[in-house]
C-alpha cells in the first residue's frame, strides 16, 4: 500500500541530502537543478539512488527508467508521477 | 583508396536483454550481494537484443580459459567466413582478389592465427600479407581500417581486407561480480564484419553505388590513462577493465581532437555531414553527442546498432559502417568521420568523402 504522496519539496530534500551524502558534498551544492554529470554521478551512484528513492517512498521504479533521468529535478518529477499513478 | 563493401556476420542465438539478465541471476545467485543491481544496470545498457555463439544454458557447461578459447576459434573462423563472403561477393571479387589481410580480436587468441587459419579455407593467394592485431580492443575497427589504407597508399592497385570477429560472451567470468562486469555483461554481444578496402588504382569488377574514399587518418594516444579499460588476464580468462572515467576523458578531449585533426584537412566540424561512430555505451554516446555539439540523431545509427546488438568492440563501428553505407550513404561530396576509442586510452579518427 502506498505512503500518501509527498510534496515536491519534501521529495528534493531527502533526494538531495541522499546524493550529498553519497557523493561527499556540501548539502547546498545540490538542487533540484543540479544534473547527474555536474554531480558526477555513474550508473551505479543513480541505481543506488533509486534503490534509496525505492525504500523511501515505498514505490517502484521501472528498471530501465535510469537513462532518461538527466537532473535531480527529474527524479522529483518521476517520484510524484509513480504516486500519484500516472 | 576507398572502402569498397562491409560485410556482417551474427552466431544464430539471439537474446532479449531481459532474457540473459535473468540467466545471468540464476547462474550467479547467491554470488550477486543484490540481483536487482544486475537487472537494473543491464536495462539501462541501451541494449534490447543481442546475439551470442551459445544457447544461455551452454555456458556454465564451459570452465576455464582452454574451452572458452577453442570454442572462440571455431566460431570465429566459422563467421569470419561468412562475414568475408559477404563482404567480397557484391563486388565480384574473391578472396584470391586480396593482397593484405589485416584480422582484429581482441576476445580470444590463436596462433596459427584465425585470418591463418582462413587461408586455410579460403582461396586467398599464398603471399597474402597477413597483420593480425590483439588488444586494441574497441578501437581495432577504426585502427583496422587507417593501418588498411597506410598499406594501399603504398600499393594502389591492390585489394586489402580488414576482419574482426568479437566473440565478448566467451570472455564471461565466472568469479567476477564487479560493477564492471555487471555492466559488461549487459553490453557487450558477439559479431563479426569485414571490410574490403580497394587501393585507388584498383579495378572493382562491379563498383557498389557509395563507396567513401578514406581521405585522412589520425591515431591518438592519451598517456596514463591505462587504468581506464581493458583485460585483467588471469587463469580463467579475460576479466574486465572498465571505468567509469570513460566518458569523462571523451568529454575532455574529443572536440579538441577532432577539431586538430578536421584543421589539418582545412575543414571544421561543420563540413561533416555524418558520423560513423563505435557504439560503446549510451554514457560514452551522449559524452561524443556533447563533446561534439552533435545535433539531435547525429549518432541515432551508433544507437540503432547498440539496441540491436549491443558493443561489438572492434566490430560495432564496422556495423555501424555498413548500415551507413547500405541505408544511409552520403551525398557526393560530402564529408564524413569514422572514429572508436579504446584501450590505452586511445582515439582513432577516419576522414571520408562520399
Amino acid at each position: 500500500m502506498s505512503e500518501t504522496p509527498a510534496t515536491a519539496e519534501a521529495i528534493a530534500q531527502i533526494i538531495t541530502s541522499f546524493i550529498a551524502t553519497l557523493k561527499e558534498l556540501p548539502p547546498e551544492s545540490v538542487t533540484v537543478a543540479s544534473t547527474f554529470d555536474e554531480l558526477h554521478m555513474d550508473s551505479l551512484d543513480k541505481i543506488n539512488l533509486s534503490f534509496e528513492v525505492e525504500e523511501r517512498f515505498k514505490i517502484s521504479i521501472p528498471d530501465d527508467a535510469l537513462n532518461s533521468l538527466r537532473t535531480v529535478g527529474d527524479v522529483v518529477a518521476g517520484v510524484q508521477r509513480i504516486q500519484s499513478g500516472s | 583508396m576507398q572502402i569498397a563493401s562491409v560485410g556482417t556476420a551474427f552466431p544464430p542465438h539471439r537474446f532479449t536483454q531481459a532474457e540473459v539478465s535473468a540467466m545471468l541471476v540464476s547462474r550467479w545467485g547467491d554470488k550477486l550481494p543484490e540481483p536487482r543491481l544486475l537487472t537494473r544496470l543491464h536495462a539501462n545498457c541501451g541494449v534490447d537484443t543481442r546475439h551470442f555463439v551459445l544457447p544461455l544454458d551452454e555456458y556454465p557447461k564451459l570452465h576455464g580459459f582452454k574451452q572458452t578459447n577453442d570454442r572462440w576459434i571455431q566460431a570465429a573462423v566459422e563467421l569470419g567466413e561468412t562475414a568475408i563472403i559477404r563482404a567480397l561477393e557484391p563486388l565480384g571479387l574473391t578472396a584470391a582478389d586480396i593482397s593484405a589481410f589485416f584480422f582484429a580480436s581482441v576476445t580470444g587468441i590463436a596462433s596459427p592465427t584465425i585470418d591463418a587459419r582462413l587461408l586455410n579455407r579460403m582461396p586467398f593467394p599464398t603471399d597474402v600479407k597477413r597483420t593480425p592485431i590483439f588488444g586494441l580492443g574497441c578501437v581495432a575497427g577504426a585502427a583496422g581500417i587507417s593501418r588498411a589504407s597506410d598499406y594501399l597508399r603504398a600499393f594502389p592497385k591492390q585489394f586489402a581486407l580488414l576482419l574482426s570477429v568479437e566473440l565478448c560472451s566467451l570472455t564471461w567470468q565466472d568469479d567476477d561480480q564487479s560493477v564492471a562486469n555487471l555492466i559488461s555483461t549487459g553490453l557487450f554481444g558477439d559479431g563479426c564484419a569485414a571490410v574490403v578496402l580497394a587501393g585507388a588504382e584498383a579495378v572493382i569488377p562491379t563498383r557498389p553505388a557509395a563507396m567513401p574514399t578514406i581521405l585522412a587518418t589520425r591515431s591518438t594516444f592519451y598517456r596514463n590513462t591505462e587504468h581506464i579499460m581493458g583485460w585483467d588476464i588471469r587463469d580463467t580468462g579475460f576479466r574486465i577493465v572498465l571505468s567509469p572515467d570513460v566518458p569523462r576523458i571523451v568529454l575532455g578531449n574529443l572536440n579538441r581532437d577532432v577539431d586538430s585533426f578536421l584543421a589539418a584537412q582545412s575543414l571544421t566540424l561543420a563540413d561533416i555531414g555524418s558520423w560513423i561512430f563505435h557504439s560503446g555505451g549510451p554514457k560514452v554516446l551522449e559524452a561524443t553527442e556533447t563533446a561534439l555539439s552533435l545535433p539531435p540523431d547525429a549518432l541515432a545509427l551508433s544507437w540503432k546498432s547498440l539496441r540491436e546488438v549491443g558493443n561489438l568492440s572492434a566490430a560495432s563501428v564496422l556495423c555501424v559502417l555498413e548500415d551507413t553505407m547500405k541505408q544511409h550513404p552520403g551525398k557526393p561530396g560530402t564529408y564524413s568521420i569514422l572514429a572508436a576509442m579504446g584501450p590505452a586510452f586511445c582515439l582513432e579518427l577516419v576522414l571520408l568523402r562520399w
